[in-house]
């Protein structure tokens, strides 16, 4: 394994019966930074987590995360001493209060920070006497994230981080991984909310129906996706526009409609030699990307 | 701490078992002049009562079902609650898991089996009567046996069925076919229902109400055996499970 990759799974996989959650996944998740897992519902983001943190027996393939082995019961759990989670129902011990559940998960972590700890607690405002049954969701988020912190963990991983929370809750939130990974945390999460993801991540691997469908970074997708529209007299050739780089080629009329991921200059060249009478050349989002791929998938 | 967690987990249970334990001990000793003469045949004597209403009757039919519920929980119930995810990724063995809740559970049902122990010889002298100890100490260790088995029962049910009535239903059901099995000749002295109460074993004197021989050793060696294997199995079982 790469020594920049904290996750890389090989051909991973996990049937329920006959049906297939996660299939042959080959997965990269690089060092320091902010890697957005995005699927819709029931893509196979949750089943691929709990494969990594050895919560749920992949049936086929071989992952490693921070070099240890997700398969091997002993590896993975060196491995999780140094990896933190946040679970997507954020529920956490309800009969304890917020000072024994942080003293309980305290006692599992050598490294944890108390000042850390402490510094969160009062920046979240949780009130230590407070059981855990009693707190709201966004409050419950917040411990979940601050026992996750306090451990100064490498990798941070998070299932549905903001679902179910009102934006005030999701703001602070996605500040708070921000910051952990400007101290040189690796984060990874998983969402099916794509500005959240388009706001903070740095890389984006996109999951659907058990498949890994897109694996780019943000940055290079501003750079070099783009949508050309295009305008022709007569009915447009769409096979013309099958160039290396051309992820999806629409026709709706006598205008073609091409998403590329690169040589969008090939296809502005290829346009113009076939007569094209408008041609439209715009940046695209990630929920362009992600659609567009979702949809070809499908 | 897994032990603090699994102490958390059972506390209510617990504490309320051992409440009726003990307040049903209490309110046996101190009302058993009232009590003695409902008996049929004449008043038994204040041993024989006590064998009879509690380490035969009420007090330990009570006992076996409140370990059966002590033994309800584990990691197939925090799924139902959510927090499976939280304790999967401590840097723990799920083995370590297993083995938490079930110290934890024993512990508790050894302190349940010890309550009439501490409870009836020591209030037994307020009402002019009195109880040996080595008695109610023996009774204690029988309890505990045949609780351990209960408790493991219940445990491996809880480890393969998640609802909230299931795995105590189930466990209940388990319990009744092998009360049923080992009622049969050829295997009633590893019946843990006579064993805990002595009745018709060659250790216990129905006529005096005591236990003048000693305890059968094999039988709850055989038992505690079967109880580790079920113990295993409640492990092996968990290692295997998704959540």
């Amino acid at each position: 394994m790469g020594s920049d990759c904290v996750i890389e799974t090989h051909e991973l996989g996990k049937n329920y019966g006959r049906f297939e959650a996660v299939h042959a996944l080959n997965l990269r998740v690089s060092r320091q930074q902010i890697t957005g897992f995005l699927g819709r519902n029931g893509a196979g983001k949750s089943t691929t987590i709990k494969m990594l943190l050895g919560m749920t027996h992949p049936t086929a393939g071989t992952g490693r995360v921070l070099g240890r082995s997700i398969t091997d019961s002993v590896e993975n759990r060196e491995m999780r001493r140094e990896v933190a989670y946040v679970g997507e129902d954020k529920q956490l011990y309800a009969y304890m209060t917020v000072e024994q559940l942080i003293r309980f998960t305290r006692s599992f972590y050598p490294d944890w920070q108390n000042d850390v700890a402490q510094h969160l607690r009062k920046q979240y405002q949780l009130p230590q006497n407070r059981k855990v049954r009693a707190l709201s969701k966004g409050m419950r988020t917040k411990l979940a994230l601050l026992l996750a912190l306090a451990r100064k963990p490498a990798l941070l991983i998070l299932d549905e981080p903001t679902e179910g929370l009102d934006p005030v809750s999701i703001e602070e939130l996605l500040h708070a991984l921000v910051a952990a990974a400007s101290e040189g945390m690796t984060v990874f999460f998983s969402s099916h909310q794509i500005s959240e993801v388009e706001r903070i991540a740095d890389r984006v691997c996109i999951i659907d129906h058990g498949r890994l469908v897109a694996d780019l970074s943000l940055d290079q997708m501003r750079q070099d996706y783009r949508r050309i529209t295009l305008g022709f007299a007569t009915q447009p050739p769409a096979n013309e526009f099958k160039i290396h780089g051309v992820q999806q080629v629409k026709i709706v009329g006598r205008q073609v409609i091409v998403l590329a991921r690169e040589n969008s200059d090939v296809v502005v060249e290829c346009a113009h030699s076939l007569g094209a009478v408008s041609v439209d050349v715009a940046p695209i989002g990630l929920r362009d990307v992600f659609l567009e791929t979702v949809k070809e998938e499908t | 701490m897994l032990c603090y967690k699994a102490w958390r987990e059972s506390q209510t249970r617990f504490v309320l078992s051992a409440l009726t334990i003990a307040g049903l001990c209490v309110l046996f000793v101190l009302f058993q002049n009232e009590a003695r003469t409902g008996f049929d045949g004449g008043p038994p004597t204040y041993v024989g009562y006590i064998w009879r209403i509690v380490y035969k009757g009420y007090v330990r039919e009570l006992y076996v079902l409140l370990v059966l519920l002590l033994g309800v929980g584990g990691l197939v119930r925090e799924r139902a609650y959510g927090t499976a995810g939280f304790t999967l990724a401590l840097p723990v063995s799920r083995w370590r898991l297993v083995a938490a809740r079930a110290v934890i559970g024993l512990s508790q049902a050894a302190i349940l089996s010890l309550l009439p122990a501490l409870v009836i010889p020591v209030l037994s002298p307020f009402v002019q009567e009195s109880y040996p100890w080595t008695q109610a100490i023996q009774f204690s260790l029988l309890w505990t046996v045949g609780g351990t088995l209960v408790f493991a029962m219940a445990f491996l049910a809880s480890v393969i069925f998640g609802g909230e009535y299931s795995a105590p239903v189930v466990a209940f059901v388990v319990l009744l076919v092998y009360s049923a099995i080992a009622d049969m000749p050829m295997l009633d002295r590893f019946d843990i229902h006579d064993m805990m109460s002595g009745t018709g074993t060659p250790y216990f004197r129905l006529d005096a109400s005591l236990i003048t021989g000693p305890l059968p050793w094999m039988a709850i060696a055989v038992i505690l055996l079967v109880s580790c294997c079920m113990f295993v199995l409640a492990g092996r079982i968990t290692q295997a499970q998704d959540f």
